[in-house]
């Protein structure tokens, strides 16, 4: 085994070993706890940058350990993997230090940062899965790690969420297993392929193709918050916010997402897939989420929930780009995988610096937190103008590749679709910074923490200007050498449409 | 110029300006303003054209400047001087500062974008800013408009942005000329441009922004609102329609028509609301409707427009100094707070000055002519109670007029085609 058969192990490993020592502290441990948790997350974007160097000069990165008779458990990294997981690390890195920060002096600490890390660690193995088998492992892993942070606060309404979760994240889970299962029989393999690797199936197989289809998009589509399989995902923001933003744009929805595109691509290969008259469906169940979810968005006070079911809607684009079965729309799904996240913890982080310093949960208590935050706000400025598409700001990048990509394969109602979306967006987010930036501000705050002089706790600030930053970087400097685009083309080159 | 020197008088003219937009740094200047508006100003007056593209930014977008542009760019820099000096106190607080400073970098952008990305991006950003600093009166009347002005951006961008997909669908090339080219085919294109520049830039039936902004906004706003959305908008439908190429007979009759009916509405409005404020409103309303109708003039009849292309940036520069001149002027002359122009009053002691004058240069020099001096003097006496009577019947039919303005605009339109189609 050479050095680079380790690399996928090592990558899982960097979180899995701090989240399980961590789980042995004591509550008192803080710097022992602090410093296990970033030199993992540390180590893993180290990682990530040799193995990003290496696959981008045509290395290979494989892991591969016996799991069950003719089946591997597969840890493998390509393009598409490295996109997920260079997300995941960046993010993880940022989600950690805003964690420290927003859960100072709370208790059972221990538990959650333990839950974290292995919560990061299933989602690197979800990525970096070369195989359904192993995906189905780490995908479950995925929904038992994160079941404890959401019900962290312990309250009703926390263990009913959580409930909820279990409840939807376990019957799509078991959809998905037995689709996999099915497809075993029928294929002798479940090995991810470039163009898929159901070839070997016959037209005999049309409606057994059709149903396993159904059962594994069914059982992504889950966590992926597919209307309508998406009621977990609006209770689920009773969490942390740092856990909010897990689930939003590191975790649990895009391994939903992600799995749709493996699906789609390397299973059944996007030209079976249409040829079997499945991509049409999902493109539309795609749009007509998208829709549902900025509508429900425009009449929630809440925002922690807004941006739940904007999250609802900004992740079926995703879906919505592989459905259209085009390389530039590939491009643009892929690329929104990254781009949605950057914008989306954003959000939540921010979300979270309201809820923390002012106490301020609902949209109607923001008037004029733009000049008590003006950092944080400006960080939220970006992100929500980023959601509703304005450039330079990533999510245009995202939305110009998926409306070309509709033009290329002539489905222009995409536009209508990406044009009615990008209204609604404006319609829910618009006026939340108008009243963060021009209402004349409250006597008091609903519950004000004292920072000083200062805005707030460095910790909560830094993460959410950061990745600010990142997604108007990711927009600003899309054709730049390593930007997320280049990336998506390369794995649009060199996944799908090679022959 | 060699291409660094190229690059950096190109890009310094909006990086500078967004570089000053972080609080510590214009806070420590002295003047951020007027210093932020400085490689602009520059730029203008350097001799020679420039262009100059960064490959890795967005989608691979450049800046460029010749001849026609630096009008547009002299008018700019003279706009926002204007409002960085006429309106220093109440630009002076920190958000003030940074949407002026937005809004002037998305400005400059609009102006030197060498392709339609840069144009959109740049426009974005401007447009935003500008609603900034429009909205930033307490007043209800300035939310109102600022709102209005939101809802029809935010429509105007989504139209352009699919107008962008369009283009870049048809050619991969994204400069000005090469999808002019391309588009002639794409009908969809057209009317999506047409429909969003005239959204951002207030064309009649969608001035209500730019009139209510007229009436409330603050001065900065006020000063802007000519050279910014309005004349970017304009430049706007030069740069983005194919015009002088190919006959695009449909969308440049429509042009025409909405041209023609701008300019009618706007001048019936002109006499019948004469308030100082919204005189400036009325005009770039006029002014934009006959810019249409000379885009439209281009669509139809693609030789008329290669004759008189060179008119276009003249009469854009001109559109955005209008109400620039006007506030400028009112400033100057301390009237800036009269709202009502007295119309009937003025008329009337005006008659009665006349009168009286007549009356007694009658009475001296044809003081010998006693029947024919009686005469003039008894008709002199009478002369402003008839012209009050007339006074009173256009009175009344202005009354009229303001009730059925767009009926009678639509009306004199009508009439106008009938005439137009009795001549062909």
């Amino acid at each position: 085994m050479n050095w680079n058969a380790w690399l996928p192990l090592l990558m899982v490993a960097s979180s899995l070993l701090p989240g399980l020592v961590i789980f042995g502290l004591g509550e008192q441990r803080f710097r022992l706890r602090t410093a296990l948790n970033l030199s993992g997350a540390l180590a893993k974007l180290a990682l990530v940058g040799w193995m990003l160097w290496g696959v981008y000069h045509g290395q290979h990165f494989e892991t591969r350990l016996p799991l069950l008779p003719d089946l591997d458990l597969v840890l493998r990294a390509g393009p598409l993997s490295l996109l997920f997981v260079t997300l995941s690390a960046g993010l993880w890195l940022l989600t950690t230090i805003y964690a420290i920060g927003y859960l100072e002096g709370s208790p059972h600490r221990s538990r959650f940062f333990g839950f974290f890390s292995l919560c990061v660690t299933a989602t690197v193995g979800v990525a970096m899965s070369g195989n359904l088998i192993t995906f189905l492992l780490f995908y479950e892993l995925l929904t038992l790690a994160t079941y404890p942070l959401i019900v962290h606060r312990g309250t009703e309404e926390a263990r009913r969420a959580g409930q909820s979760y279990l409840v939807y994240t376990l019957c799509g889970g078991a959809a998905l297993l037995l689709g996999t299962v099915w497809l075993y029989t029928l294929t002798g393999t479940l090995e991810f392929t470039p163009r898929g690797f159901i070839h070997a199936v016959g037209e005999e197989h049309h409606l057994a193709l059709v149903v396993i289809f159904i059962l594994m998009i069914g059982g992504l589509g889950v966590k992926a918050a597919l209307v309508p399989l998406h009621g977990w995902l609006p209770k689920a923001m009773v969490a942390p916010a740092p856990v909010s933003a897990l689930l939003h744009a590191v975790a649990v929805v895009k391994a939903g997402a992600f799995g749709i595109i493996r699906v789609v691509y390397e299973v059944f290969g996007v030209e079976r897939a249409a040829m079997l008259g499945l991509t049409g469906p999902l493109a539309v169940v795609a749009a007509v989420t998208i829709i549902y979810g900025s509508v429900r968005a425009l009449f929630q006070d809440d925002l922690k929930r807004r941006l739940a079911f904007s999250t609802i809607s900004q992740v079926s684009y995703i879906a919505l780009g592989v459905a259209i079965a085009g390389p530039i729309a590939t491009i643009g799904g892929v690329v929104h995988l990254v781009h949605q996240g950057l914008m989306k913890i954003t959000l939540f982080f921010c979300a979270g610096n309201l809820a923390e310093t002012l106490g301020i949960h609902k949209i109607s208590e923001m008037n004029g937190v733009g000049r008590r935050m003006p950092w944080t706000m400006a960080a939220f400025t970006v992100g929500a103008l980023g959601m509703i598409g304005a450039p330079p700001i990533a999510g245009f990048i995202s939305k110009w590749y998926l409306g070309l990509g509709a033009l290329e394969v002539g489905q222009g109602w995409v536009l209508l679709v990406l044009a009615g979306s990008s209204l609604l967006n404006a319609a829910y987010f618009l006026p939340i910074l108008y009243r963060a930036w021009f209402r004349a501000p409250a006597d008091a705050w609903p519950h004000e923490h004292d920072f000083g002089d200062k805005e707030t706790a460095w910790a909560l600030l830094l993460p959410p200007v950061i990745t600010a930053l990142l997604a108007l970087g990711a927009g600003l400097l899309a054709a730049a050498p390593f930007s997320p685009l280049e990336w998506a083309q390369l794995i649009s080159q060199r996944e799908f449409y090679q022959p | 110029m060699s291409n660094s020197i190229n690059a950096l008088s190109l890009w310094l003219v909006v990086v500078w300006p967004l570089l000053l937009v972080i609080p510590a740094l214009h806070s420590r200047l002295p003047s951020p303003r007027h210093l932020a508006i400085l490689p602009a100003a520059l730029l203008a007056v350097m001799p020679g054209d420039a262009s100059h593209v960064l490959p890795w930014l967005m989608f691979g977008t450049g800046l460029s400047i010749e001849g026609d542009s630096r009008w547009i760019l002299l008018m700019a820099v003279t706009v926002w001087l204007a409002a960085a000096t006429v309106c220093n106190k109440q630009l002076a607080q920190n958000r003030s500062t940074v949407l002026f400073l937005l809004t002037l970098t998305g400005n400059l952008g609009v102006i030197l974008a060498a392709d339609l990305v840069g144009f959109f991006v740049f426009a974005a950003l401007m447009g935003y800013g500008f609603y900034g600093l429009l909205v930033q009166g307490s007043d209800v009347a300035v939310r109102r408009a600022a709102r209005l002005y939101l809802i029809f951006l935010i429509i105007a961008d989504l139209a352009l942005f699919e107008a962008l997909l369009l283009a870049a669908f048809a050619t991969k090339e994204l400069q000005f000329a090469a999808v002019q080219q391309a588009v002639t085919e794409t009908p969809l294109y057209l009317w999506l441009v047409f429909a969003g520049f005239v959204l951002k830039a207030g064309i009649w039936p969608f001035h209500l922004w730019l009139t209510a902004a007229f009436k409330s906004a603050s001065q900065s706003a006020l000063l802007l609102l000519g050279g910014a959305p309005v004349a970017m908008a304009l430049l706007g439908m030069e740069r983005w329609l194919p015009l002088g190429d190919t006959a695009v007979y449909a969308m440049g009759t429509v042009a025409q028509v909405v041209g023609v009916a701008a300019l009618l509405y706007a001048t019936l409005r002109f006499f019948t609301h004469m308030q100082m404020k919204t005189l400036p409103a009325w005009g770039l309303v006029a002014t934009s409707g006959i810019f249409v109708a000379f885009i439209g003039t281009g669509l139809t009849y693609p030789a008329v427009w290669q004759q008189y292309e060179y008119l276009a940036y003249p009469l854009i520069a001109a559109l955005g100094l209008l109400p620039t001149l006007v506030v400028i002027i009112a400033r100057l002359e301390g009237r800036h707070q009269t709202t009502d122009v007295q119309l009937v009053d003025v008329s009337i002691s005006w008659a009665a000055g006349w009168g009286r004058l007549i009356q007694q240069w009658l009475t001296k020099s044809l003081a010998g002519v006693q029947a024919l001096a009686g005469f003039f003097e008894t008709k002199a006496l009478e002369l402003p109670q008839y012209l009050h009577q007339w006074q009173t019947l256009l009175d009344d039919a202005e009354r009229r007029l303001r009730r059925w303005t767009v009926a009678i605009t639509l009306l004199s339109l009508l009439a106008l085609a009938v005439a137009l189609l009795a001549i062909g």
